[in-house]
C-alpha cells in the first residue's frame, strides 16, 4: 500500500483538535515537514514577496473583438470579413465606438501592417492601465511545440513539424495551455514553479492557491494548490461545534469516519483531500480574520469575487508565511459560437472591472511591483463569423499587468487582418507566432526561477530563440 | 470547475423573446425500435459470469457426470443483491433485495428494463400547470427544470431506466444553465422524457433525438445555424458538428476494439479527424430552426406589448421546414454543398433531412463509437477503470447485440451491469475496482431510500450546484458540455495519479467541495435546509427498528452501500448510535435524532462514498 509522505503527515495532523490548530494560530507547526522541499539553487527568493495571479478565460476568448484594429486599412479589412454592415451576418464592432480604448503604443513601435489597436469598447481600465505603462498586450500567442510555418503546419511530416495534439478542443487545449499536454497532463507550469518556488516559503502548501474549479495549472510534482471559495476556505462546521444532531457523539464519531479510509486508492485519495480541508483551513481563515482590503470589488462580478479573495490572502502572506505564490482564478462563458455581440462585451467590460480592481488593490497594499496579472484561455477564435458568433481557433491575444510590466507597447507580432494569410490557418484561426513556452518563461524569470531550470516550467523553451519576451522588468 | 458553454450568462431579462419556431406533431421517427433484442446476452453473460465470482452462479446439486442445467445467474447474499441494485439503480430496498435473490440478476433486471416511466417531465409540468401561459412566467423560469429533474430521480417506479437515463445525459449533455429560451425547463424536460424512452432502445435513435433536439439546438448552436453566404463571408458554425464526433459519438482519436488508444508507427495517437472534417460536417447542422407549426401565440400575460408562444415547440424535433417556424420563411437555409468528413461525401445538392440521416449512420457506424461509448458508461455505473477485456465485452454487444443489430443500448446496459468483471467480489477488495459516487447520486439515493416527499407537490429544489455552500452538483446542471467531470480526469497530486488510474468523478472533489458535501448533509437529511427543504424523508421503516442501534445500522450499511461499511466505521457509528438513548416507546423525535445520526455518519464515510 502506498502513502507518501505528505499523505501520512496530513492524516497524522489531522488527528489533532481543530480547536487546538485554531489556538495555535500563525505561530503552529503549520510548515510541518514541507518547507524546504523545493531546490533553492534553482530559484531565486530574493527581493521580497512575488506572485503572479493566471486569470483563465474558459471557453476560447474571442481575440478579434478584444483587440480591434483600429487603422481605417485594418479596419475596413476586420469589418468586411465579420459582415460589417451586413442584416444579419454582421459581428463586428462599430468603428465609431472605439475611439476612447485606442492603444497608442511608442511611435517607435510599428506593428504588421501599420495596424494600430483599439480595446473593446467595455475594457477603459485596461486602456487606462496601457496608458499609464503597467499593461501589456501580448499578440499572437498560442501553444507551439517549435516555431511553425503555415507550409510546415500543413506538411505532412509531423515528426520534423511537431503540432501540439488536439487543438482546436476545449479541454485538450485548456490543458496544453496549462500544462503543455492535452487533458490527463499530470503536472502544470504554474504549480511547476510553485515546486521551485516552495523552497521560499514557511509554509509550503500555501505556494499555489486556487479560487475556483479544479485545473492542472497550479499542481506540481510536489506543490498542490490549496483550493478556496470567494470568502475564504471552506471549513466543516461539524468539527467546529460540539456536537451534532444535538450529540457530541455524533460529532466524534464524524471526526473518526472523515478520517477512516479503508483499502481503496479512492478512500485514501478522498480522506487525504478531508484531511488537507480540516489541516488548512481553520489557519486560512484566521488568517484571512486579520485580511484588509478597502478597495471595493463591485458586487455580482464572480471574477472579481475571486480576485478579492485573492487580494485578501495577498494581504495576509506573513500570516500564512508565504514569500512566492502563484493563483489561479477563472471566468467562463467565452465560447461564443453565438451571441457574440453583447455576450462577449459583457464579459470583457468584467475582465476589464474585476483586473483593474486587482490592480488597485495590489496598489492599496503596497504590492503592485510584487504581484503579476496575466490572462491565458484555450485558444483564439475564428476571424470568420457564422452569422452571429465564431468558432474555436488557435492563437489569441492576452494581457500582462502589474507595475513589473514593461507596459504602454505591445510584444509579439500582429497578425494580418485576414482569412488568407500565412499566420492563420483557415477562416482566421491565427497560428501563433509566439508560444505559450515563452510567455510562461518570462513570467517564471521574473518569479524567481533561474534560465537553467526553465524547460522544468516550459518544456518546449529550448525550441525558441529567447525565453525573454522582454515584457517584464527582469 | 471547467466552464466553457457559450451560455454561462444568466438571467436573461424577462420579456426578452427569442425568435424561435416548430412543429406539428411532434412524432419522433422511430429509426431502430430495439425493445426485440433481449436475450441474445443472456448466454453469453451467464457463460462468463462463472469465472472468478464467488457470488457466481447458484449451481443447483450437480450430479457427476451429466452436464447441469442452464442455470441463472444469482446474488448468494443480500450484500452481492445490494451492491448489484446501486449499479443498475438508483437505490436498493429490502424488496428488490429479495426479488433479484429469487429472480437471479437477468430476470430481474430484463424485468425493471421494461417498466416504464410512470410520471413523464411532461406530465409533471403538465399537473402543477408549469406549461401554462400566465402571469406565472413559467416560460423564463429555470427552476422549474431542477424540480422536474429532482422529482424525476427521487419518485416514481423505474428506477433502473432513470439511472441509465441519468448516465445518458452526462454524455449527451445539455444543461440548464445554457438554454436561454423561453420555456427553457420544459425543453429540458422533453430532452430528459427522450432520454428515458430511448434509453433501452437504440444508439443511433438518441442520436438523432438529441440532434434535433430543441435544447440542445440552443445549447450548441444548430438552431438557427445558416449555410455560408459569401456576400457577408458568413461559414456555418462548427460547434454542433465537432462535439457531436468529439463528445457523442467517436472521440478525438482512433481506438481499438477494447477502448486503447491506436498508434501510429512512432507511438503517436492517430486523431480520429481534423479541422477539414470540422468544416465538413458542418454543413450538415444547417438551416433548422424550432418547429412552431403548432404553437399557439398569447398576448403576454401581464400586458407587455409581446406575444408568448406556447409550449409546444419546445417538446417537438428542430425542422429544416422553413415554413414552420416562427418566422416563417420561404427560403432554406441549409447549405447545398458538398459536405465531406471522416472519409464520406454527401453530394452537393442533398437536402437537410438526407444530409442528417447520412451523416449521423456514418458517425453511428464509426468503430470508434462501441469503445468511446461502452467504456463511459461503465464508468458511469460501474468502475472508473474497467480493463480492456470488459471494455471489448461491452464494445463487442455495442456492434452486435447477437441478433446482428449495433447500438442496442438495452443490451449495451444489460453488458455493463452483468459482466463477470463487475460481478466478481475480488473487485471489493482489490483496492481499485470501483467510482467515486457522485454527489448528486448520493442525494437521490437517499431521498429514494428513505421515502422523500414533496410537501407541497412542487419539489421545489433550487440549483445545487455550488460547490463551496451546496452540494456541488446538480442534475442536468452540467457547467459545460464537457459534463460534471471528464471521463480521462486524473486528479493530480494523487495517489490515483501515482497508480496510473483515471477517477472522473474526483474532478468535482477539493479542499472546498468535501466540506460542503459533509456541510450539505444535516439539514438535507432532517428536511429542514432551505436548498432542499420542500422535499423530507419519511424514515418510516427506520423509525420502526430506532430502538435497536444494531440493528439500524445494518440496516443503513446494507442498503446505503452493499454492506461495504468497513469495521472501523461500523464501530465508531455504532458508539455515535449507542449515545443516543432511545427506547422502543421514545417519541419519533428522539428515534429520529439517531435515524438522521446514523445516516449522516455513513453518507460521509469514505466507505460508502467509494462505489465498489
Amino acid at each position: 500500500m502506498f502513502i507518501d509522505n505528505q499523505i501520512e503527515i496530513s492524516r497524522r495532523a489531522f488527528m489533532r483538535r481543530t480547536g487546538q490548530l485554531a489556538v495555535a494560530g500563525a505561530a503552529s507547526s503549520y510548515a510541518l515537514g514541507l518547507a524546504g522541499i523545493g531546490e533553492a539553487a534553482a530559484f531565486n527568493a530574493t527581493g521580497g514577496y512575488k506572485a503572479l495571479v493566471c486569470v483563465f478565460l474558459y471557453g476560447g476568448n474571442d481575440y478579434g473583438n478584444t483587440l480591434i484594429p483600429y487603422d481605417s486599412l485594418n479596419y475596413g479589412r476586420y469589418s468586411a470579413i465579420r459582415g460589417g454592415g451586413s442584416e444579419d451576418d454582421d459581428i463586428s464592432i462599430a468603428r465609431e465606438s472605439l475611439a476612447s480604448t485606442v492603444l497608442n503604443q511608442p511611435n517607435d513601435q510599428v506593428l504588421t501592417d501599420d495596424i494600430r489597436y483599439a480595446l473593446a469598447p467595455t475594457m477603459p481600465r485596461l486602456k487606462a492601465r496601457f496608458d499609464q505603462g503597467v499593461m501589456a498586450p501580448l499578440l499572437n500567442v498560442g501553444p507551439l511545440i517549435t516555431p511553425l510555418t503555415k507550409a510546415q503546419f500543413e506538411s505532412a511530416n509531423t515528426v520534423a513539424y511537431p503540432r501540439p495534439p488536439k487543438l482546436f478542443s476545449h479541454n485538450d487545449q485548456q490543458s496544453t495551455w496549462q500544462s503543455f499536454q492535452p487533458e490527463g497532463s499530470p503536472t502544470g507550469w504554474g504549480g511547476r514553479m510553485g515546486d521551485l518556488a516552495q523552497s521560499a516559503n514557511t509554509n509550503a502548501m500555501f505556494t499555489a492557491i486556487n479560487a475556483t474549479g479544479n485545473a492542472v495549472f497550479l499542481t506540481g510534482e510536489n506543490a498542490a494548490p490549496f483550493q478556496v471559495g470567494t470568502k475564504g476556505a471552506v471549513t466543516i462546521n461539524g468539527l467546529e461545534r460540539p456536537r451534532i444532531f444535538g450529540s457530541s457523539a455524533a460529532r466524534d464519531a464524524l471526526e473518526t469516519v472523515l478520517a477512516n479510509s479503508g483499502g481503496h486508492v479512492f478512500e485514501r485519495d478522498y480522506a487525504n483531500m478531508v484531511a488537507r480541508t480540516v489541516e488548512y483551513g481553520g489557519f486560512v481563515n484566521d488568517a484571512l480574520d486579520s485580511a484588509n482590503v478597502t478597495t471595493s470589488f463591485g458586487a455580482g462580478n464572480r471574477l472579481a469575487s475571486q480576485l478579492e479573495v485573492v487580494a485578501r490572502l495577498i494581504s495576509v502572506r506573513q500570516n500564512l508565511g508565504v514569500n512566492r505564490q502563484v493563483f489561479l482564478v477563472s471566468m467562463g462563458g467565452f465560447d461564443h459560437h453565438d451571441g457574440l455581440i453583447g455576450s462577449h462585451e459583457a464579459l470583457l467590460g468584467e475582465l476589464d472591472f474585476a483586473m483593474d480592481a486587482f490592480y488597485r488593490a495590489t496598489v492599496e497594499l503596497g504590492v503592485a511591483d510584487r504581484v503579476t496579472t496575466f490572462t491565458a484561455s484555450d485558444f483564439g477564435r475564428t476571424l470568420a463569423s457564422n452569422g452571429d458568433g465564431t468558432d474555436h481557433g488557435w492563437g489569441g491575444h492576452h494581457f500582462i499587468m502589474g507595475d513589473a510590466v514593461n507596459g504602454g507597447q505591445f510584444y509579439g507580432t500582429a497578425p494580418h487582418v485576414s482569412l488568407e494569410a500565412d499566420d492563420q490557418v483557415g477562416r482566421g484561426r491565427l497560428l501563433p507566432s509566439t508560444s505559450v513556452d515563452e510567455y510562461s518563461s518570462t513570467l517564471a524569470m521574473w518569479l524567481g526561477v533561474s534560465p537553467s531550470e526553465l524547460p522544468s516550467v516550459a518544456p518546449n523553451i529550448g525550441n525558441f530563440a529567447n525565453p525573454d519576451l522582454g515584457f517584464m522588468q527582469l | 470547475m471547467t466552464e466553457f458553454s457559450s451560455d454561462v450568462i444568466d438571467s436573461p431579462v424577462a420579456g426578452e423573446l427569442e425568435d424561435f419556431s416548430t412543429s406539428q406533431d411532434g412524432a419522433v421517427t422511430q429509426k431502430t425500435s430495439s425493445v426485440a433484442a433481449v436475450a441474445a446476452l443472456s448466454t453469453a453473460v451467464a457463460a462468463c459470469g462463472g469465472g472468478g465470482s464467488s457470488g457466481g452462479p447458484s449451481t443447483g446439486p450437480g450430479t457427476g457426470t451429466t452436464p447441469p442445467p442452464p442455470t441463472v445467474l444469482r446474488p448468494s447474499t443480500d450484500a452481492e443483491a445490494a451492491r448489484f441494485i446501486l449499479r443498475a439503480s438508483l437505490s436498493a430496498s429490502p424488496g428488490a433485495i429479495e426479488e433479484i435473490q429469487s429472480e437471479g440478476y437477468e430476470p430481474w433486471l430484463d424485468r425493471q428494463m421494461d417498466i416504464a416511466n410512470d410520471v413523464s417531465a411532461e406530465q409533471f409540468f403538465s399537473s402543477r400547470g408549469y406549461d401554462e401561459v400566465n402571469t406565472d412566467t413559467h416560460y423564463f423560469n429555470t427552476t422549474l427544470g431542477d424540480n422536474m429533474i429532482w422529482n424525476q430521480l427521487l419518485s416514481g417506479n423505474s428506477g433502473v431506466r432513470k439511472r441509465a437515463a441519468l448516465a445518458l445525459s452526462e454524455f449527451f449533455v445539455v444543461s440548464l444553465n445554457g438554454v436561454r429560451i423561453n420555456w427553457r425547463s420544459q425543453a429540458m424536460g422533453f430532452y430528459w422524457d427522450s432520454l428515458n424512452d430511448r434509453a433501452f432502445g437504440n444508439f443511433r435513435d438518441v442520436l438523432e433525438d438529441i440532434t434535433l433536439n430543441p435544447a440542445m439546438g440552443v445549447y450548441l448552436n444548430t438552431r438557427g445555424n445558416k449555410k455560408a453566404d459569401p456576400n457577408t463571408g458568413r461559414v456555418p458554425d462548427e460547434n454542433f458538428g465537432r462535439e457531436i464526433m468529439q463528445l457523442f459519438t467517436i472521440g478525438l482519436v482512433e481506438l481499438n476494439i477494447d477502448g486503447t488508444e491506436r498508434t501510429d508507427s512512432s507511438g503517436v495517437p492517430i486523431e480520429t479527424y481534423d479541422n477539414d472534417d470540422i468544416t465538413g460536417i458542418a454543413k450538415v447542422f444547417t438551416g433548422y430552426d424550432f418547429d412552431n407549426s403548432t404553437t399557439p401565440e398569447f398576448p403576454e400575460p401581464s400586458g407587455a406589448p409581446f406575444n408568448v408562444p406556447g409550449v409546444e415547440f419546445s417538446r417537438l424535433p428542430m425542422t429544416a421546414d422553413a415554413t414552420k417556424w416562427r418566422n416563417p420563411k420561404n427560403q432554406d437555409f441549409h447549405s447545398s454543398e458538398e459536405k465531406s468528413f471522416l472519409g464520406t461525401t454527401i453530394p452537393a445538392g442533398t437536402n437537410a433531412e438526407d444530409s442528417l440521416q447520412l451523416a449521423l449512420d456514418a458517425l453511428f457506424n464509426h468503430p470508434n463509437v462501441g469503445p468511446f461509448f461502452g467504456k463511459q458508461m461503465i464508468q458511469r455505473l460501474v468502475t472508473s477503470n474497467p480493463s480492456p477485456a470488459y471494455v471489448q465485452r461491452v464494445a463487442e454487444v455495442f456492434n452486435d447485440n447477437g441478433s446482428g443489430q449495433r447500438g442496442d443500448l438495452r443490451a449495451v446496459f444489460k453488458a455493463v451491469l452483468l459482466d463477470e468483471e463487475a460481478l466478481s467480489d475480488t473487485g471489493l477488495t482489490d483496492g481499485q475496482f470501483g467510482k467515486l459516487r457522485e454527489p448528486m447520486l448520493r442525494v437521490v439515493q437517499w431521498g429514494r431510500t428513505f421515502g422523500a416527499a414533496s410537501e407541497s407537490g412542487d419539489w421545489a429544489i433550487r440549483d445545487v450546484s455550488d460547490p463551496t455552500n451546496r452540494l456541488g452538483q446538480a442534475p442536468l446542471r452540467s457547467p459545460s458540455v464537457f459534463n460534471f467531470f471528464r471521463p480521462g480526469y486524473v486528479p493530480v497530486g494523487s495517489e490515483a495519479a501515482d497508480s496510473d488510474l483515471l477517477a472522473p468523478e474526483f474532478q468535482i472533489v477539493n479542499e472546498s467541495s468535501v466540506a460542503a458535501y459533509v456541510n450539505f448533509l444535516p439539514r438535507t437529511i432532517e428536511g429542514t435546509s432551505f436548498w432542499f427543504g420542500d422535499v423530507k424523508a419519511s424514515y418510516t421503516e427506520e423509525l420502526a427498528i430506532a430502538h435497536d442501534a444494531s440493528a439500524l445500522l445494518d440496516r443503513l450499511d446494507l442498503l446505503l452501500t452493499a454492506n461495504q461499511l468497513s469495521s472501523t466505521s461500523r464501530d465508531t457509528i455504532l458508539t455515535a448510535l449507542n449515545a443516543e438513548t432511545v427506547e422502543e416507546s421514545s417519541d419519533t423525535e428522539t428515534k429520529l435524532r439517531r435515524i438522521h445520526i446514523g445516516v449522516f455518519l455513513v453518507m460521509v464515510s469514505n466507505d460508502y462514498l467509494v462505489q465498489k
